[in-house]
């Protein structure tokens, strides 16, 4: 009989177990005691008594809230330039991060939308396969170069330089947006070896882009509990892959991506 | 209640400001709520809350209609308090915080004992809880508060992060192995 995980017994504690798990909690006495310490060491966590709020603590809020706010229709005539004042600002900034936002969505969604038709029509048959792959493998495989040499600066980085952690810090932050994109559109494109190396990564991504103050002994932590090098090796066989639909695409053509 | 926040939204949009009102009236609580108990005091959870219902008006453009406004203020919330605590002044502060004042950590959680000295142990085990929070990543931390205390589905919290389910069921399993750990010492004193 297999015995449940430390992990299967927090997600049963927590209601997201299987049908299985409670099952075999029920059934088997090693892990019924187990799951009875964890259970007991969870309820122990004291619950946080968040102070009551009167029924005033709304309007207090609106009340400062209020002359921060622009109306809306203001800000469509500052547009025109009749009334362009402060709120300008955001509105333009929202503006355009949102276009920045769909621009990259567009640019790496339809990329890999691409890759997934050129497979297909190559896979039907089609004679002209080549005209899309490439640019689209050169942009995965950019990815998971800047991921590669990311986790092996990891494996590195055991030096209390801020500088050094900082740009290992703003590197996973600006991969973080962007592998957000690749793991939902390979999940889209059923493509579950990427997807699932994209998510195992994101978590390590995730972690060294939101630590306050990366310390040298952060950076131990998150490679001894998330297995980065397991990781990294995963990348480094995605790499071959793409690589490898690179070349089969450009065989015969001479060019080299 | 979901219709009405829709209309409201509308009616904002098209240059009712003071729309606005009824939906701070309506979800301030809820925002606070998550805000206390990802900051641990109410001046900042205060604060968080006027940030977010601030930014969920300057982006309500982007509001979708078929999404809930509670759950999408609720969200903005709780960035605007990830963001504060990854913020390392605030952070080395919060740190701090630690070996300062046991006394008011300990106000923050349930103590029901009549009998003084199962009071003072409760605080006791309290302070150490707080102190183990502390350790956390924030993202650990987040992903802990949503799923212990506010009872968020994995699917939520991952939601809420932006991250992929598995990395927020993987934060919280690691927040919980961390307390554990922790608190392994105290077990049997309570
Ligand atoms: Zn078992």
């Amino acid at each position: 009989m297999k015995h449940l995980s430390e992990e299967a017994m927090v997600e049963l504690y927590y209601g997201e177990g299987e049908g299985d798990a409670s099952a075999h909690v029920k059934a088997c006495r090693e892990c019924a005691a187990q799951y009875a310490e964890l259970t007991q060491s969870l309820d122990a966590m004291s619950p946080v008594v968040v102070p009551a709020k009167d029924a005033q603590y709304g309007e207090r809020v609106w009340q400062a809230l209020e002359p921060r706010l622009i109306p809306y229709e203001k800000k469509a005539r500052g547009w025109f330039g009749w009334s362009l004042s402060g709120w300008t600002g955001w509105k333009a900034a929202t503006l355009a991060l949102g276009c920045a936002m769909l621009l990259a969505v567009a640019f790496a969604g339809g990329r890999y939308w691409e890759r997934i038709t050129a497979k297909t029509e190559n896979s039907a048959g089609n004679k002209n396969p080549q005209t899309t792959q490439p640019t689209v493998v050169v942009v995965l495989t950019d990815h998971l170069d800047r991921t590669e040499r990311l986790l092996v600066a990891l494996e590195h980085a055991d030096s209390q330089d801020h500088v050094e952690n900082a740009q290992l810090q703003s590197e996973a932050r600006e991969l973080l947006v962007s592998n957000r994109l690749y793991r939902t559109t390979a999940k889209h494109a059923k493509d579950p070896a990427l997807a699932g190396a994209l998510d195992r990564l994101e978590g390590v991504l995730a972690e060294i882009a939101n630590d306050p103050n990366l310390t040298a002994e952060d950076l131990q932590r998150v490679r001894s509990e998330m297995n980065t090098q397991g990781i990294l090796f995963e990348i480094r066989v995605l790499k071959t892959r793409t690589t490898d639909q690179g070349n089969k695409t450009n065989s015969g053509r001479g060019a080299s991506i | 209640m979901q219709e009405n926040d829709h209309s409201i939204v509308r009616a904002v949009l098209a240059g009712d400001k003071e729309a606005y009102g009824a939906l701070v009236h309506a979800h301030s609580g809820s925002v606070f709520r998550v805000a206390f108990r990802m900051m641990g005091n109410e001046a900042d959870a205060e604060e968080i809350v006027q940030e977010a219902f601030l930014r969920g008006y300057q982006r309500l453009e982007s509001f979708q209609q078929r999404a809930s406004f509670g759950t999408w203020v609720y969200r903005i919330a709780v960035n605007c308090a990830l963001d504060r605590i990854k913020r390392p002044g605030i952070e080395a502060e919060y740190r701090a915080g630690d070996e300062s004042d046991p006394e008011e950590k300990t106000v923050q959680v349930e103590t029901q004992d009549a009998d003084p000295e199962r009071a003072l142990l409760s605080r006791e085990i309290s302070a150490v809880q707080e102190r183990a929070m502390q350790r956390l990543t924030p993202t650990e931390k987040t992903a802990f508060v949503l799923r212990h205390h506010e009872d968020r589905s994995v699917s939520e919290i991952a939601e809420v992060l932006g991250i992929a389910p598995n990395a927020a069921k993987n934060a919280v399993f690691r927040a919980v192995q961390k307390l554990r750990r922790e608190l392994a010492p105290l077990r049997g004193m309570a």
